[in-house]
């Protein structure tokens, strides 16, 4: 199969090869990698099967159509952005409205604490330890659950009583307040 | 516990594969091996939102055979915008062979006509 015959060229490979030639070949190996995940977007977004698969029909004719137009260095975040504006445009009704795509996209920032850093590591751990005991009650219990017991999101939503999509939320938002303290 | 400690802002930029993908939605992978996918989860809004939807599907077996058509799909769509480029660039070319008899046939003619003046 093409997938694993090319397998081993990455995302930025396949890209490079397609802006250097335009050929669409290029566009045949890389976009059945997201198909999967533009199908869950689709259906997050558009709540339909039906809807979600043409959905995604569209947004692969939309790239074959208009990605020579960019230059994409970060294609997975570009491709995810292209599906929740399709989307969002879908819902609103207005094919024709204008939706600026940032595809300049840069991913997010790896934080991860550099042990060569000037902070002392346990320094580093204590203003850590601080920083979770100052999350609210329920961001603290998923964090410790999850992060420091690894525990899976069933678990957690098991052992604290809350929703999945609460368990979710409440690691986002802690992980995000810790990031803010922490480079505070 | 201090790494798991100072590792929690670290930003899990794994990609996982579409098999594993699959498993974890058919509720087939250990604890562990969820925690692992479902760290990717909490840094990755792509994977996030995409998970979400796919837990809609009422049926994850058929989700297999949805990608598969879709794919299919692309891979036409791709085919036909090749042949309409070739097409095309063929439907181009009669114009060229067309000139190109027109000067053959303008060089005949005008070698004829000195041919003819030459020999009266």
């Amino acid at each position: 199969m093409q997938s694993k015959k090319y397998s081993h060229i990455d995302d930025a490979e396949l890209l490079h090869n397609f802006y250097n030639d335009h050929d669409n070949k290029w566009l045949g190996i890389l976009l059945p990698r997201y198909t999967l995940l533009l199908l869950g977007v689709c259906m997050k977004y558009l709540k339909n099967e039906e809807n979600a698969k043409d959905c995604v029909q569209q947004i692969f004719l939309k790239v074959i159509n208009e990605l020579h137009k960019y230059k994409v260095e970060y294609f997975k975040s570009w491709i995810y952005m292209i599906a929740k504006n399709h989307c969002l445009m879908q819902l609103r009704g207005n094919k024709n409205s204008l939706v600026e795509i940032n595809e300049q996209i840069i991913p997010a920032e790896d934080i991860t604490v550099n042990k060569n850093d000037l902070i002392e590591k346990d320094e580093l751990l204590n203003k850590m330890q601080e920083a979770i005991m100052r999350l609210n009650a329920e961001q603290q219990q998923c964090v410790t659950l999850f992060y420091l017991q690894k525990k899976s999101y069933s678990e957690v939503s098991a052992l604290t009583g809350l929703s999945m999509l609460q368990v979710k939320s409440h690691l986002q938002n802690g992980k995000r307040n810790l990031k803010l303290m922490m480079s505070s | 516990m201090s790494d798991d400690l100072l590792n929690i802002l670290s930003n899990s930029n794994k990609d996982i594969d579409n098999q594993k993908l699959m498993d974890y939605l058919s509720d087939k992978l250990s604890a562990e091996e969820k925690h692992e996918v479902e760290k990717t989860l909490v840094d990755s809004e792509l994977m996030n939102d995409a998970v979400e939807g796919l837990e809609k599907f009422k049926d994850k077996i058929e989700l297999n055979s949805f990608v598969e058509q879709l794919n299919n799909n692309l891979k036409k769509q791709i085919e036909n915008k090749k042949t309409k480029k070739q097409k095309r660039q063929l439907k181009e070319m009669p114009w060229l062979y067309f000139s190109v008899i027109l000067i053959i046939l303008i060089i005949l003619i005008g070698f004829f006509v000195i041919w003819k003046h030459l020999n009266p």
